[in-house]
């Protein structure tokens, strides 16, 4: 999918989240779905096996969302997925937190830690990180093991990046 | 005469003989004079044939016997030069022995000369492989444990890190963050 039809699913969705009058609420479920479905490898099996039946994927999207997320979270996943775009979910939610966060007046800033971050450790980041761009930023924390330790965060085009990972790498390529 | 004669026949009986074994007087005489003509026509009419054919005959004769005089001088005359080309194709065996002798012997001393520095670079060769295998081995084992040790590091370093350390991590990266404006 380009980059146009993306952004143009994306702000039709967001359309329907204001129009539900939730629009944050929904764009934060929609970004917990992106990262859920990329963290997951079965869950990116099951969505995006062509050969299971459609009912059967969105029966799936039902039983993981019904409960616990916003009735039009689920039914705009169930659209994606039954739409055979399920591949394209992450940039499409992605963009859809993203104007979210424009409608706020804040950038999205996306920190990836090995651990969660408490509240306190959140809002001093979230402080810290509009102090460092000059704006408001509505931050997401993913929890990635995979950096090891410390975070990264992604702030636009900007990447802070201070994880051990990262470091780890820069020691390999000296080695 | 002839009346006479037939008179001695009529009177003879023909069923008796005067001698068991010798013919009658008139048969010797008679037979005698025939034979004398046949004798003298055949010395007359075909003895100038019989003596030209005798001489035709020794001719021919005598015509083969020199031209097998004259084959035998051209036989000797081969047999001469066969006798001689095998002396000479002798003495031409021996030079072309001799020469592929001393030819042999210098591909042999070529040969020697050459094989013993193709052996000598085979041994610079190989020692110079030798010495690169050690090398590569060294730099390969030099890479192994680089590759291990950067597998091992993050397991390492991860298991190392304690909820402390972590909660360091992340207060450390709030702190870079808000001093950096």
């Amino acid at each position: 999918m380009s980059s146009a039809k993306v952004k143009a699913y994306a702000q039709a969705l967001f359309a329907i989240a204001q129009a539900e009058g939730a629009a944050d609420a929904i764009s934060n479920e929609l970004y917990a779905v992106a990262r859920a479905y990329e963290s997951s490898d079965e869950l990116r099996n099951v969505l995006g096996d062509a050969t299971i039946p459609s009912e059967r994927r969105l029966q799936v999207v039902e039983q993981l969302l019904g409960a616990r997320a916003n009735r039009a979270t689920v039914q705009i996943v169930s659209m994606i997925v039954a739409s055979g775009q399920v591949r394209e979910l992450p940039a499409v939610f992605d963009e859809v937190i993203a104007l979210s966060s424009a409608g706020n007046d804040q950038d999205l800033a996306e920190v990836r830690s090995a651990v969660a971050l408490t509240e306190d450790q959140q809002s001093r980041l979230a402080a810290a990180l509009s102090k460092a761009t000059g704006k408001a930023v509505n931050l997401k924390v993913v929890v990635d093991p995979s950096v090891i330790g410390g975070l990264v965060a992604t702030v636009g085009d900007k990447v802070i990046d201070d994880t051990v990972r990262t470091r780890l790498d820069n020691l390999k390529t000296r080695i | 005469m002839i009346s006479h004669i037939i008179s001695l026949l009529a009177s003879e009986d023909p069923t008796q003989t005067h001698s068991w074994i010798l013919p009658e007087q008139a048969e010797i005489i008679y037979g005698g004079l025939a034979s004398v003509i046949v004798v003298g026509a055949l010395v007359k009419f075909a003895g100038p044939m019989i003596k030209k054919s005798f001489a035709a005959r020794t001719e021919r004769i005598q015509k083969e016997l020199d031209d097998a005089a004259a084959a035998k001088v051209t036989a000797e005359g081969d047999a001469q030069n066969i006798r001689k080309a095998l002396g000479d194709i002798a003495s031409e065996r021996a030079r072309i022995l001799a020469e592929a002798d001393a030819q042999a012997a210098s591909v042999l001393a070529e040969g020697r000369v050459r094989i013993t520095a193709e052996i000598a670079e085979l041994e610079a060769k190989a020692e110079a492989d030798i010495n690169a295998a050690r090398g590569r081995g060294s730099d390969e084992l030099r890479n192994e444990i680089t590759v291990l040790a950067s597998r091992a590091t993050p397991l390492v370093v991860a298991a190392t890190l304690n909820d402390q350390v972590h909660k360091d991590l992340v207060e450390s990266f709030i702190s870079k963050v808000g001093a950096g404006k």
